[in-house]
């Protein structure tokens, strides 16, 4: 049990820097996790934590220890690989236990802990096995008991679940949730999948390009994004971004001009721009309504139809040929090439700056 | 059910793959049938050689050539040498294939190196046998399997580093990563997990050492004069005033050959692929 405090740490890779000076503060037993497109620096700043990475510049303290010099064994870390990283050579058991064996814990022990391990993760009758005997969802398992067994203070998960089937990642991930009940133990986990990202974590750091973008609980991230690339990551189908331009600003009182003829007010404190620019609006696929009457509108015209039972996915060109998408619900009566009135109301919009930053 | 023409293809790549195999195993053949000749049969036989049909067989060539001290000391010798060469070149050789798999240098990078001890093999062995020979002289190694060792060893080094470290990058570095994390140091991943992964690497690598060292006449025809002959040099000496007595060429032919083809009988069940299969990705 710990936490974990990262202060102005870098990363360079020969000359490029690929993480530039992040601070972060993870709370003991918090689940917390990293996400972001791929290459964003968030498996590196986890192997940085690790130890498996050198570390440019800043410190890392890992509870009040400064593990910056650490062997990645000292720093009470444990690590779940992405590919598993099984060994191939040994049973289930000698993996589980290996970790244990080398720490020379007594054999009575080793065996106590692998059982007890083994039983939380339902490997028992598996335990024999080699690691080529069993299929992805078993190796998941075996790759979490060995981390398990070594009663780490921090667990660190890099992409855990992404060699799954769909159905298995949906198990393993609540399955993750019930362990980081079970453990109370902080766990740091690291995904490219935002829904994973919005199911599991106690926080989210979003990084972009080797800098955290925002940080915050899974519903603050999706109802105040910071800016548009989290706006855009957050949320499923992605938000929809329409260039406006402003009309007329009266104190807190901005006029846009919305694609087509309509215009639409929206009340702002920070009026860091003037008449005439062009800000961008967000508004979620799910936020669009069709059949409401108040609030602002748009017209478009649909492009496509996705129908997946429960809900109906439409893709609809607005006036400027912007293609916005819609959710709405399973028996949604529409059909192609219909000109369609889209309704929402200001509770929804998000404004975002010519800097790309969110305008409150 | 199964197609007539994939039955006729199957049959039609096997008696390809049963000549292939008697074009180079039928030499063999004619040297065994040989050493069971007397003299005179050597050149006479008709047929295909074959004992008693073709020559009455006996085994007084292989008597009389094993009762030869010094036949019985270039076996030894050639043994000696082989084993301690391929020894004493994975010793020094797979640390530092796996340090230049492993670790990135500063100073000359790692490519480089690896290019260096590559050039090593590209020099022509015979360019280097007068430093090689002045150089023992000086050391006072001439004419001991000491000596013979040192140098093969540094002709087979390069090759060992070179073909090793390519079985170590080929080796997940997760699976290292993994062992680190479990807390071992950097000797124990290597020794735990690198080296037990690259076993098939690691016995075909001291295989081709062995066999290299085994087949090699220069240096020893250069340095060795009584006491450190080996069993190609000895061969090599199987001609006297009357021509190559092929009767015992060929008794000894079979014994040089006998030891390594054991090896690698015994050795084959470690070169076996896909070791490392269910170590990463599901």
């Amino acid at each position: 049990m710990a936490e974990v405090k990262l202060r102005g740490v870098k990363k360079s890779f020969d000359e490029v820097e690929v993480i530039h000076g992040v601070d972060l503060e993870i709370k003991d037993r918090e689940f917390v996790v990293f996400v972001g497109p791929s290459g964003c620096g968030k498996s590196t700043l986890l192997r940085m934590i690790a130890g498996l990475e050198d570390i440019t510049a800043g410190e890392i303290y890992i509870g009040d220890t400064y593990v910056n010099d650490l062997h990645p064994a000292d720093r009470g870390a444990a690590m779940v690989f992405q590919s598993y990283a099984l060994y191939p050579h040994m049973s289930v058991r000698e993996n589980i236990g290996f970790g244990l064996k080398l720490n020379k814990v007594p054999k009575a022990e080793i065996q106590r802990k692998v059982a007890e391990a083994a039983k939380i993760l339902k490997i028992e009758e598996l335990l024999d096995r080699r690691p080529a005997q069993l299929s992805g969802g078993q190796r998941q398992r075996v790759a979490i008991g060995r981390t398990i067994v070594r009663e780490p203070s921090v667990f660190l998960f890099d992409e855990p679940l992404s060699n799954l089937d769909a159905a298995l990642r949906v198990q393993m991930r609540m399955e993750l949730e019930k362990l980081h009940a079970n453990l109370k133990t902080t766990m740091i986990y690291v995904t490219h999948d935002q829904v994973e990202a919005m199911t599991m974590a106690d926080r989210i750091f979003i990084l972009n390009d080797g800098y955290v973008e925002q940080v915050g609980t899974p519903l603050e991230l999706y109802r105040k994004p910071a800016n548009i690339f989290v706006a855009g990551f957050i949320g499923s189908p992605k938000m929809n971004f329409l260039s406006v331009k402003v009309l007329q600003i009266e104190g807190q009182q901005i006029t846009l001009q919305l694609p087509g003829e309509d215009q639409m007010q929206l009340q702002r404190e920070n009026i860091n721009f003037k008449v005439g620019d062009t800000l961008t609006l967000g508004i979620r696929p799910e936020h669009f309504e069709l059949e409401q009457t108040q609030g602002y509108s748009l017209s478009a015209t649909v492009d496509i139809i996705e129908r997946l039972g429960n809900e109906t996915y439409i893709y609809a060109n607005d006036a400027n040929d912007n293609l916005l998408t819609i959710v709405g619900d399973g028996e949604l009566d529409v059909s192609n090439k219909e000109k369609l009135k889209i309704h929402f109301t200001t509770d929804h919009c998000h404004l975002f700056g010519r800097d790309d930053q969110s305008i409150q | 059910m199964k197609t007539r023409s994939f039955d006729f293809r199957d049959s039609l790549l096997s008696l390809l793959a049963i000549t292939i195999a008697l074009f180079f195993i039928f030499p063999l053949y004619w040297g065994f049938s040989t050493s069971l000749r007397n003299p005179l049969d050597t050149f006479t036989v008709t047929g295909v050689g074959l004992p008693w049909l073709n020559f009455s067989p006996t085994l007084n060539n292989w008597i009389s050539q094993l009762e030869i001290v010094e036949m019985r000391n270039a076996v030894i010798n050639s043994v000696v040498v082989s084993f301690s060469t391929s020894l004493l070149t994975l010793c020094l050789g797979v640390p530092a294939a796996y340090a230049l798999a492993r670790f990135r240098f500063k100073k000359i990078s790692n490519k480089d190196l690896t290019v260096w001890f590559l050039s090593q093999r590209i020099l022509p062995p015979v360019a280097t046998v007068i430093p090689f020979y002045l150089t023992l002289q000086f050391l006072n190694l001439l004419d001991t399997r000491t000596g013979l060792i040192l140098i093969n060893t540094t002709f087979t080094l390069p090759f060992a580093v070179v073909i090793m470290r390519q079985a170590f990058v080929d080796l997940p570095v997760e699976l290292e990563e993994a062992c680190l994390m479990d807390g071992a140091n950097y000797f124990t991943t290597f020794s735990k997990i690198a080296l037990p992964l690259c076993a098939p690497a690691l016995s075909a690598t001291a295989l081709i050492i062995f066999a290299f060292t085994w087949n090699e006449l220069l240096f020893s025809l250069v340095i060795s004069s009584k006491n450190a002959i080996t069993i190609p040099m000895f061969i090599s000496g199987s001609f006297e005033s009357r021509g190559v007595q092929f009767w015992f060429l060929s008794v000894r032919t079979m014994i040089a050959m006998s030891i390594p083809i054991l090896i690698a009988l015994l050795a084959q069940r470690y070169i076996v692929r896909g070791l490392t299969l269910g170590a990463v990705k599901g």
